[in-house]
């Protein structure tokens, strides 16, 4: 039965906002935003970007803000 | 002292004139209560992200404006705009407490981080918490027998249909 464990070497994540200072999520910053909505154009969860809590709240706000724009979209088909 | 931005979507069928005249006449709604406007924005025609009302496109204006102790006349615009056929979205967020917050933060990673050890600057990023291990990896557990290799589930590849 022992089969050898596989190890998964996995890159560890981090906020991308508190690596960079960003304080701010601004709905305008279209380039700041697409980065966390993929091609369904979901919004990226936390346990896939890293993003931290705090900041995951405010990019949350954000997209959903330029969204409700049609800056983003809700989704896409 | 409050600080605000207003962004609304036009018609796009509108022309430029008509768009700016609109912009003109909420802001003097606005400045006639007390507010100052600091800075206005267009961006003129832009792409929307899903049709609105079978247009495909919109324009866009921003309006910067502040004033000591809460919009008045803000309420106005806001329900005049909602009346206003010709424009297809609008957003008012107050940014006062979000830009105070960002600006207590130190903009960039100072490069000699030992000069200002007293700077509490630092707070902002509890990073060691975060790792409490990836919830994708859970495939590989061996006691369960017979089910063999459902690895490889983390990740967000699969799923993205």
């Amino acid at each position: 039965m022992a089969r050898p464990k596989k190890v998964f070497f996995r890159r560890r994540k981090v906020c991308k906002f508190c690596v960079d200072r960003i304080e701010h999520a601004d709905y305008k910053d279209l380039k700041l935003l697409q980065g966390f909505v993929p091609e369904r154009s979901k919004i990226l969860p936390r346990r896939i970007s890293g993003t931290c809590a705090r900041h995951q709240r405010l990019l949350q706000t954000a997209i959903k803000r330029a969204r409700h724009l049609a800056l983003l979209p809700f989704t896409t088909d | 002292m409050r600080t605000y931005e207003l962004c609304f979507v036009a018609d796009p069928r509108l022309s430029d004139e008509d768009v700016v005249a609109m912009t003109e006449d909420y802001k003097t709604l606005l400045t006639s209560k007390g507010v100052e406007i600091t800075k206005e924005e267009s961006w003129g025609r832009r792409k929307l992200a899903y049709p609105i009302k079978k247009l495909t496109e919109g324009k866009y204006v921003l309006i910067f404006f502040s004033s000591e102790g809460g919009a008045q006349g803000l309420a106005d615009v806001e329900r005049r705009l909602l009346q206003n056929d010709k424009v297809l979205r609008f957003l008012t967020v107050r940014t006062d407490e979000d830009l105070k917050r960002a600006a207590r933060v130190v903009p960039r990673r100072n490069p000699n981080p030992e000069t200002e050890a007293g700077d509490r600057g630092d707070r902002g990023d509890r990073d060691d918490r975060g790792d409490r291990g990836d919830r994708g990896d859970r495939g590989d557990r061996d006691d369960r027998g017979g089910r063999g290799d459902r690895g490889g589930r983390g990740g967000y590849a699969g799923r993205e249909d």
